[in-house]
């Protein structure tokens, strides 16, 4: 190629041409590689584009015809090839724009289309909805809506420069003139190749390609010869880096790029809201099981009103479980979101969750929790805990635990979701000039597999943080399962130091309490259920806490304008709406009697339901209590 | 042919850090210059968020990784020192052969150094380590000052990939012609590390350069 003799004028420009022609062609193919996750040449995963052995080692095996060009073989990329006349014709040829978007979903994408647990999407924050608004099926739905921005700009360019600069060319012979091109050019697009490696949005790609995530973003491209000009807001976020320019006879090749200098704000976002969800869910898992066994209980697939109890039960569990042990009736057994609360409050200051109407499912107060830890677990159980049909409140610690987080926890594993949405993607680049834009999915990648541990104390909090795939696995099954004690252990394991800490300290710490307390629910007070729990150490005492309060939950939902009201006593307030004839029939146990007492006195609340409703949740609580108790005679016994 | 010299900018590295920092940036400078066929290879650093290519050549893998163990068994024996790393390509011609001696000589056409200071308190692990230092604790409160510093670490490492980025762009008249030799990757190149002896460095370097180097390609 460029070593041919061609002695002649036009054989040389002939020549050049087919060299500036290639070297389009070579610089599309190493930018859109490295930028179109289903082109990725690190994506091996046994993936149909590379067919040939090439791709891995250097000198072996078999060589295309372009590969030889620039001495570069690269991976199979069609895409890079695509239309390519449409800039190089005839020795003319036409700038080459390359705009590298990332795309987010729009939060309005209803999670609910993709998956079956639409309720909770409601709550969820957008950063929780995003991972599944890039989901495969999303895609199906159609939800257009999204918001773009171009990180990077590439500009391939054959300046011809006939007009003015033909005397400044030296008088070498057209074949010296034609290999230095070619070696120039070849060294361009080495520099080329590491540079796009080095650019900030080669790590959002990374991101993309590598499995265990499902991201709320997608990268993709638009090939044109024409741009459209930055704004100078957005031309002040990118920085430009030129190459420099290889001369040729006629004019100079020219490649610069132009990119965002920082993309971590977005890249990291899916991580970050992730993880608080998870955390509620997780603890919550394991408590519910128990409480799965009441017939009472509502149930429903759907969580109601994603009430806050519900997850910040699971939380506290999932902190402390030995001391959940030692106080069964405190926390565990309250299936009425509002005892829970307080523990909730604690740990997440989250506590919107509580207010079963008033507020989102999803307080954006978990999103601080989510930035510390990017782990894989907290991201899938979100969607499930935010949204809730039902208004029943004591249903949703239950729920959670089982269903929901199981699930979540399944697509985020499922990061193979990438594939066919890559696979149905179609990467017409260069069509028409027109843009087209290339979705892929989002596949989360776990980087904190390999950097995790000390070794890397440089590395991102989130990789520290961040779980491995085989965690991830792990946590899911137990979700699924349900089994509340394994989860409990695993997580106190300093691995996850920052959720955890936060929690242990928030539960000690009853001064906290209060405080998340006051603001998001009113209902429970922080100071009653501590009291509880410190006083009542003995399984009965601790049984019929937890009768009482599942007793409750219901009514202090209603009453909700009541409970305020009471805020002289926490307890008297909390009790008071839950408190119900139920309350003294049932437990005989002094400790108890302590809770209940408070809820007699307030006992004028429950006057607000109907009987209907007190009888039926009065059976619903028998039941309960009568399986609680045995429960808890046993290991007396 | 003009020599052109590329002093890189100073790197204050770990002794843990050597090994991938030195990689990182001694094949991203031969990919620069290997210009025969090559199968380029990313390669993730471990330590940083960088991800660097070699040209897919085990051969010159190995050749780089034993002049980074020999630069780290020298850093052991001499701690707080800068040191420096040189990577030299040439050519190599043959000289009037002469009754019994068939000689070859270095032009040399470019010179890359590599600057590191290597941060002796925080030496760590290796078991290598012969004289070993006083180790300064690396407590709690170390933590954060540590990534703080691999932070930056981090930061100047990509400053020196595209330092060589922006060299290979602007210095490419002295590059050699192509080698059209079949199999040739990479032009013929040397690395140079501080000697055992503790010579001065640039003694060391004059006589590596009177030596008789193995025609690795390009004849």
């Amino acid at each position: 190629m460029a070593s041919s003799h061609g002695n002649t004028n036009s054989e040389a420009a002939k020549v050049m041409e087919q060299i500036i022609t290639e070297f389009y062609a070579k610089s599309l193919h190493i930018i859109l590689e490295s930028r179109t996750p289903y082109m990725s040449s690190r994506n091996f995963s046994g993936e149909r584009t590379l067919s040939s052995p090439s791709s891995s080692s250097s000198s072996s095996s078999s060589v295309r015809p372009r590969d030889k060009w620039f001495n570069l073989a690269l991976k199979e990329c069609p895409a890079a090839l695509e239309n390519l006349d449409l800039f190089c014709s005839q020795g003319h040829f036409e700038p080459v724009v390359v705009d590298v978007i990332m795309v987010q979903r729009p939060l309005d994408c209803d999670l609910v289309k993709c998956s079956p647990k639409r309720d909770l999407t409601r709550n969820s924050s957008l950063k929780e909805r995003y991972p599944y608004c890039w989901n495969y099926e999303q895609d199906e739905f159609g939800c257009d809506a999204k918001s773009e921005k171009i990180i990077e700009r590439w500009v391939v360019q054959y300046e011809n420069r006939k007009i003015r600069d033909t005397n400044s060319g030296s008088r070498r012979s057209s074949n010296n003139n034609l290999s230095t091109l070619y070696k120039k050019s070849m060294l361009l697009l080495r520099s080329l190749y590491v540079t796009v490696r080095l650019l900030p949005a080669y790590k959002v790609y990374r991101d993309l390609i590598s499995s265990g995530q499902i991201w709320p973003f997608a990268i993709t491209h638009r090939v044109s010869s024409f741009a459209e000009n930055f704004t100078c807001r957005e031309e002040a976020e990118m920085q430009r880096f030129g190459f420099t320019p290889v001369d040729t006879a006629g004019g100079r090749l020219c490649l610069s790029v132009l990119y965002c200098l920082s993309l971590s704000d977005v890249s990291s976002e899916p991580s970050t809201p992730m993880s608080s969800q998870l955390i509620p869910d997780y603890v919550g898992s394991p408590l519910t099981d128990p409480l799965k066994r009441f017939p009472s209980l509502p149930v429903t697939g759907t969580v109601a009103h994603a009430h806050p109890s519900s997850s910040p039960f699971s939380r506290r569990h999932s902190w402390s479980f030995d001391h959940y042990r030692a106080s069964p009736p405190s926390v565990s057994f309250s299936p009425s979101p509002t005892y829970s609360e307080p523990h909730t409050l604690i740990s997440n200051p989250g506590t919107r969750r509580f207010q079963p109407k008033t507020l989102p499912p999803h307080p954006p107060e978990t999103s601080h929790v989510h930035k510390k830890d990017s782990t894989f677990d907290e991201y899938c159980p979100s969607p499930a805990v935010s949204p809730s049909q039902s208004s029943a409140a004591p249903s949703l610690p239950i729920f959670i635990p089982g269903s929901h987080p199981s699930k979540p926890l399944l697509q985020s594993e499922s990061a193979p979701v990438s594939e066919p949405a890559a696979k149905l993607a179609n990467f017409p680049a260069y069509s028409n000039k027109l843009n087209f834009p290339v979705r892929g999915t989002g596949s989360g990648s776990f980087k904190s597999c390999k950097t995790t541990g000390f070794s890397q104390p440089g590395t991102a909090v989130e990789k520290l943080f961040s779980f491995g795939k085989d965690e991830a696995r792990q946590y899911s099954g137990v979700k699924s399962s349900s089994s509340s004690r394994s989860f409990p252990d695993d997580f106190d394991d300093t691995e996850f130091p920052c959720p955890f800490d936060v929690d242990d300290d928030d539960v000690t710490d009853p001064g906290s309490r209060p405080e998340s307390f006051d603001k998001h629910v009113p209902l429970c007070e922080p100071h009653e259920f501590e009291g509880l729990f410190t006083i009542k150490k003995s399984q009965d005492a601790a049984v019929g806490a937890l009768v009482q309060m599942l007793r409750k939950a219901p009514p202090l939902r209603q009453d909700h304008s009541n409970s305020v009201n009471l805020s002289q006593a926490g307890r008297p307030e909390i009790w008071s709406n839950c408190s119900q004839e139920p309350n003294r029939s049932s437990e005989g146990q002094a400790s108890v009697q302590r809770a209940g007492s408070s809820s007699i006195v307030s006992s004028g609340l429950i006057s607000s339901k109907t009987t209907a409703d007190a009888l039926r949740e009065l059976q619903g609580y028998r039941d309960m209590k009568n399986s609680l108790i045995g429960k808890g005679s046993k290991p007396h016994i | 042919m003009n020599c052109e010299v590329c002093q890189l900018k100073e790197l204050e590295v770990e002794h843990f850090e050597i090994r991938e920092v030195l990689r990182c940036i001694l094949h991203t400078i031969v990919f620069h210059r290997a210009l025969g066929l090559v199968r380029p290879k990313d390669v993730d650093l471990e330590l940083f968020e960088i991800t660097y290519v070699q040209c897919g050549d085990i051969e010159l893998e190995k050749k780089i990784d034993e002049k980074i163990e020999q630069f780290i068994s020298w850093v052991e024996k001499h701690p707080n020192k800068k040191s420096q790393v040189c990577l030299s390509f040439f050519e190599e011609k043959n000289k009037q052969a002469t009754w019994f001696t068939h000689k070859t000589e270095r032009l040399y056409w470019e010179q890359w150094y590599i600057n590191l200071n290597v941060a002796q308190h925080l030496k760590v692990h290796s078991g290598k380590s012969h004289n070993s230092k006083v180790v300064v604790d690396p407590g709690e409160s170390a933590l954060d000052e540590r990534m703080a510093r691999r932070a930056a670490l981090e930061a100047s490492l990509h400053e020196v990939l595209f330092q060589i980025i922006k060299f290979v762009n602007e210095k490419k008249d002295h590059v050699p012609p192509i080698p059209h030799t079949e199999g040739v990757v990479y032009f013929p190149h040397e690395i140079t590390i501080p000697s055992s002896s503790d010579s001065a460095f640039g003694m060391d370097m004059i006589k590596r350069m009177l030596h008789t180097g193995h025609p690795t390609m390009l004849s």
